[in-house]
């Protein structure tokens, strides 16, 4: 009997685990929602922080692990990129650099325009010749 | 003031008075990777890549950072940045060189031209001369995209894979850039 409830035990223990290493392979990658906002900045600024220190602005603003980053400002352009992707680029201020924000087409509202205020939430990556924010979404 | 920026600037900058500059740049290139093995395939793409090409001088350059690469699964892009590529450490990979095979004046018209470009290639610290066959496409509007398939090999760049998944990734990862430039 008790040799039994052992064995049964074992294998609830193996069915567990392997259900737990499936859901965790399986598992999606988390939008700027499902993840803590690290920083509120506007686009001013948050461009500004990382022309004066890029490696201090990448710790806090990147981090060493998946956060988001609030940005807001006014919309300087937008354009689909391929794979149902658009960016919007948020005013700095430089007419060299924005802050551009990566969005499924889906997420971006429909009544976004080129010289509207906005706020979005995003996953900060770094800097290129633009700071780069993937996997945006809008705060309304 | 990050490298491409300044690179930029200084193309921008470039004396106007000899010659007519024909100078191009995308922010939104796209570059995927892909490791097929038995075991299982990855793929990740990143569409937010920079590239500056002069093609009066041929020189080219483009950058990207790591950690904007996206994958179907948060466990691969985990292990990517965190194992693999080191994100935190080295957040940027980015390519110098030059491109031949077409000319400034021939981007003027419509057609399709086979280059060939090579230069410096940076991924993960390690700088290795890289050389790849591809494509400049100057479509009916004047339109200039430009694609190419290579191979990179992870052990090149210094980028260590353990043996517990060895056979899950590629010892030849097949990088796919797709670029379509507007003028400066």
């Amino acid at each position: 009997m008790r040799l039994r409830t052992l064995l049964f035990l074992g294998l609830l223990i193996v069915a567990a685990v392997g259900a737990y290493a499936l859901l965790e392979y399986n598992r999606g990658v988390k939008g700027a929602d499902d993840l803590k906002v690290a920083a509120t900045v506007s686009a001013e600024q948050l461009l500004g922080d990382f022309t004066a220190d890029e490696a201090a602005a990448t710790a806090t603003y990147v981090g060493t692990t998946e956060q988001a980053v609030q940005v807001s400002g006014t919309i300087r352009s937008m354009a689909p990129t391929g794979d149902g992707k658009v960016t919007v680029v948020l005013e700095t201020g430089d007419a060299l650099a924005g802050i551009a924000c990566e969005f499924a087409e889906a997420d971006v509202p429909p009544d976004w325009r080129a010289g509207a205020a906005v706020t979005v939430k995003g996953i900060c990556t770094g800097l290129l010749m633009d700071v780069v924010l993937v996997r945006c979404t809008a705060v309304v | 003031m990050n490298n491409l920026k300044t690179f930029a600037l200084a193309l921008a900058l470039l004396p106007l008075a000899t010659q007519a500059q024909e100078r191009y740049m995308t922010r939104n290139g796209h570059i995927a990777f892909f490791s097929a093995t038995p075991m299982e395939n990855i793929e990740a793409d990143n569409h937010k890549v920079t590239s500056v090409w002069d093609a009066t001088t041929s020189a080219m350059q483009f950058s990207m950072l790591i950690k904007a690469f996206e994958f179907e699964k948060a466990l691969m892009q985990e292990h990517f940045n965190e194992n693999y590529m080191e994100s935190n450490t080295f957040p940027k990979a980015e390519f110098k060189g030059k491109l031949a095979g077409v000319t400034a004046e021939q981007l003027k018209k419509p057609g399709t031209y086979e280059v060939t470009v090579s230069g410096d290639l940076t991924i993960h610290g390690v700088t290795k001369p890289a050389t790849a066959k591809g494509k400049v496409t100057v479509d009916g509007g004047g339109a200039i995209s430009a694609s190419s398939d290579f191979i990179v090999k992870p052990e090149d760049h210094g980028i260590k894979i353990p043996g517990m998944v060895r056979k899950n990734i590629a010892e030849e990862i097949t990088v796919k850039v797709r670029l379509t430039y507007e003028k400066m």
